[in-house]
């Protein structure tokens, strides 16, 4: 039989033990990038990325004492299905969502998550206007920004030549458009004398490039300029297609849209194309920065892999999110979003980074040519 | 009249079971995100509906009316600070006007030829857009602010999806009632003479591409009202709007359930966006689903889910039919579905 003392003591202490489920229960992260269409398989690499990070993470303990689940969801690279799912995702309690490839898809989902109280990290989509619009005043971008990415263009074919003709083959979004003026206004910048011979124009799933390269072949450049971040497909099938019409004009694709899986992809077509990046998992500074060691070496032990840029991007991303809820004591969105924007965080797979007061984490640039199937670091 | 009465009991029954269906459903976010979308979405299917069930084409430049509804909310509220009021007039308005233009330029033609024309309609907008400042170019534009048609004291306001309900649902239903009242207009009377029987419609002396034009207008404004909506709920507009998404789903919610159906694209887009809300395949998973679903429609039956519903009734009501009637009427029951069904072929 029951005693009075007993129900009492029993009553008293049951709210204790859901207080403490909550506490052990595991904090949702949102996680939206297309997991199929022609950035499907980056989309796969990133997720597995930020799996492999999330595992890392709860082996340290987690975020304020509670593992991090992983929710992952398709935007199919479509905006409207972005949305859905940025609404599925607020509706399961997700304590902040990383997102982005393309441009389109983030610019869609911010004002959404924003409305709902979450905190949104973009990844990898690059559009200037990610970080001005008003509708998400506390944007946070990892990928690096169109204006940086132009300056290292400009500063490379600079050191090539100061006078040339030029040709665009620019994905007409808004990336591809916002990528194509950073350049043209750092070549004006720098003072280059160069003529933009031709731009061509294409959509984001297009393949079949015949039709541009012979008008490449007709513009009679000196370099031709590829924004692609079809890197799927759309970039394996342009360098390829390229290689085969034997135009032999030098190719600079625009930062970080040459992984190793665009140059496994493309095969010999691959063989002296230019680019820059900001990570490379086996160069200095990364290759012994210890939390890349660690983060490189659970991606082989887990995918059996060897981490990218976007990759890279990715599980930093998580990296971020968890050490700022940790020096901000909360998974408060604010809270948290001001232990990131304008501050310094030590200890990512980027050694330790910067964030400007507008949410834009900086970086350092690498320029690279691909020689016989692998990247060659220049500087 | 009491017949008359009783019907419109029914659905003044029938619409407040339907608003009180996000908490029938549970309530929960996911529910109102996507009875939200399918509101909006049928609304957007219903211009096209119009356009292929009563006058027989198949239009594939109804997403730019539907975009142009989003752009002009966009653009009104964002650019030059204007209130939803203003931007659901702009979008009409804007709507009329580039219908009225591609309405003089593409009904001149008919059937396949329509069909090409539209599309390379829809593709000239989609370059313009994604090409001029003024509509954002290929950035879009960012920060709608939360939908605000609020009158005087009356507080009329929506941010998240579960107060959009009540705006998107009385879209739907208004929709659903001016293509009801359409229908038995002498213009929707006339719309379907001019696509069954043009030279009756001639030798009654109905001007057919008049008709055609004014029908092509109503439509354009159903879809840009959906825009306009959607614009607020998702608080951005890109290009993509003009996209295949849009445009399948268009299609596919008018087809699904059988043309000429008032409540057929509200199936439809319900089906659509409830098996991709609540039993998606991931997205490889959906679009076989949807690919075998609409080959299994269009080849089974080509009037839609919907023509199959007497044809169930046949067969629930044979066994009963069988014990009370003769073997001469139970043979004569079936001939008279197609002979029904075949009535808006």
């Amino acid at each position: 039989m029951l005693s009075r003392r007993s129900v009492l003591a029993g009553l008293a202490s049951a709210p204790l033990v859901p207080a403490f489920a909550r506490a052990a229960d595991p904090i949702k992260v949102g996680l939206i990038i297309p997991l199929s269409g022609g950035a499907g398989r980056q989309g796969q690499d990133v997720t597995h990325a930020v799996q492999g990070m999330a595992a890392l993470i709860n082996e340290s303990g987690g975020v304020l004492g509670r593992p991090v689940e992983i929710l992952v969801r398709d935007d199919e690279s479509t905006p409207a299905i972005g949305v859905a799912k940025a609404n599925e995702l607020a509706a399961a309690g997700v304590a902040v969502v990383l997102e982005g490839w393309n441009s389109p898809v983030t610019l869609a989902m911010q004002s959404v998550l924003a409305r709902a109280g979450i905190l949104d990290i973009t990844m990898i989509s690059k559009a200037d206007a990610i970080l001005a619009s008003a509708s998400n005043p506390l944007a946070i971008r990892l990928n690096s920004a169109n204006v940086q990415d132009a300056a290292i263009i400009a500063q490379y074919l600079g050191s090539k030549t100061r006078r040339a003709r030029i040709v665009f083959v620019t994905e007409n979004d808004a990336y591809g458009n916002g990528a194509q003026q950073g350049i043209e206004a750092e070549f004006k910048k720098a003072g280059l004398d160069y003529t933009i011979a031709q731009t061509l124009k294409f959509p984001f799933p297009q393949t079949d490039f015949r039709v541009e390269i012979t008008s490449i072949r007709d513009a009679k450049p000196d370099y031709v300029i590829s924004i692609n971040a079809n890197e799927g497909a759309g970039l394996p099938a342009f360098l390829q297609q390229y290689a085969q019409g034997q135009v032999g004009v030098p190719v600079i694709c625009t930062v970080g849209t040459v992984g190793p899986s665009v140059i496994e992809t493309t095969g010999k077509a691959a063989n002296g194309l230019h680019s820059a990046d900001i990570y490379f998992p086996e160069t200095e500074p990364f290759a012994s920065n210890p939390e890349n060691k660690r983060f490189v070496a659970q991606m082989q032990k887990q995918f059996k892999t060897e981490p990218d840029k976007f990759m890279a991007l990715g599980a930093a991303s998580l990296q971020v999110w968890a050490k700022a809820a940790a020096k901000a004591g909360s998974l408060e969105r604010k809270a948290v979003a001001g232990a990131i924007r304008g501050q310094e965080i030590p200890g990512t797979i980027f050694g330790t980074v910067r964030f400007e007061p507008n949410g834009q984490m900086q970086h350092r640039h690498f320029v690279f040519t691909v020689k016989d199937g692998k990247i060659v670091v220049e500087s | 009249m009491t017949h008359s009465l009783a019907r419109l009991a029914l659905a003044a029954f029938l619409a407040a079971l339907g608003f009180l269906l996000p908490t029938l459903l549970g309530g929960s976010t996911l529910v109102y995100d996507t009875l939200v979308a399918i509101a909006i979405f049928a609304a957007m299917s219903y211009g096209l509906d119009v356009i292929l069930s009563d006058l027989g084409e198949i239009s594939l430049v109804h997403t730019a009316f539907f975009a142009t509804g989003a752009y002009a909310a966009a653009i009104l509220t964002v650019t030059y600070g204007f209130g939803a009021w203003t931007a659901l007039a702009g979008a009409v308005l804007a709507a009329l006007l580039l219908a009225l233009v591609l309405g003089v330029i593409t009904l001149r033609t008919r059937e396949f030829a329509f069909s090409l024309v539209t599309y390379a309609a829809a593709v000239v907008c989609m370059n313009v857009a994604s090409n001029w400042d003024f509509l954002g170019g290929s950035d879009g534009i960012v920060g709608i602010p939360p939908l605000d048609l609020s009158i005087g004291p009356i507080e009329l306001t929506a941010g998240r999806s579960a107060e959009f309900w009540p705006f998107a649902y009385l879209l739907l239903l208004l929709t659903l009632y001016v293509v009801h009242r359409f229908r038995r207009s002498r213009l929707g009377q006339a719309a379907l003479m001019v696509h069954m029987n043009p030279r009756l419609a001639t030798m009654c002396g109905l001007d057919g591409n008049r008709i055609r034009l004014q029908v092509f207008l109503l439509s354009a404004v159903i879809s840009a009202a959906a825009g306009w909506l959607y614009a607020f709920q998702r608080a951005y507009v890109g290009t993509d709007l003009f996209e295949t998404y849009f445009l399948v789903l268009m299609l596919t919610g008018v087809i699904l359930a059988g043309r000429r159906i008032l409540l057929g694209p509200l199936l439809g887009t319900a089906l659509l966006l409830s098996q991709k809300s609540f039993a998606s395949l991931g997205a490889y998973g959906d679009k076989l689903v949807l690919g075998v679903v609409l080959v299994a429609v269009l080849c089974l039956c080509p009037r839609g889910l919907a023509s199959l519903w007497p044809k169930v009734r046949g067969f629930t009501r044979r066994p009963a039919q069988s014990q009370s009637q003769s073997p001469a009427a139970a043979d004569a029951a079936p001939t008279e579905i197609p002979a029904a069904s075949t009535r808006h072929a």
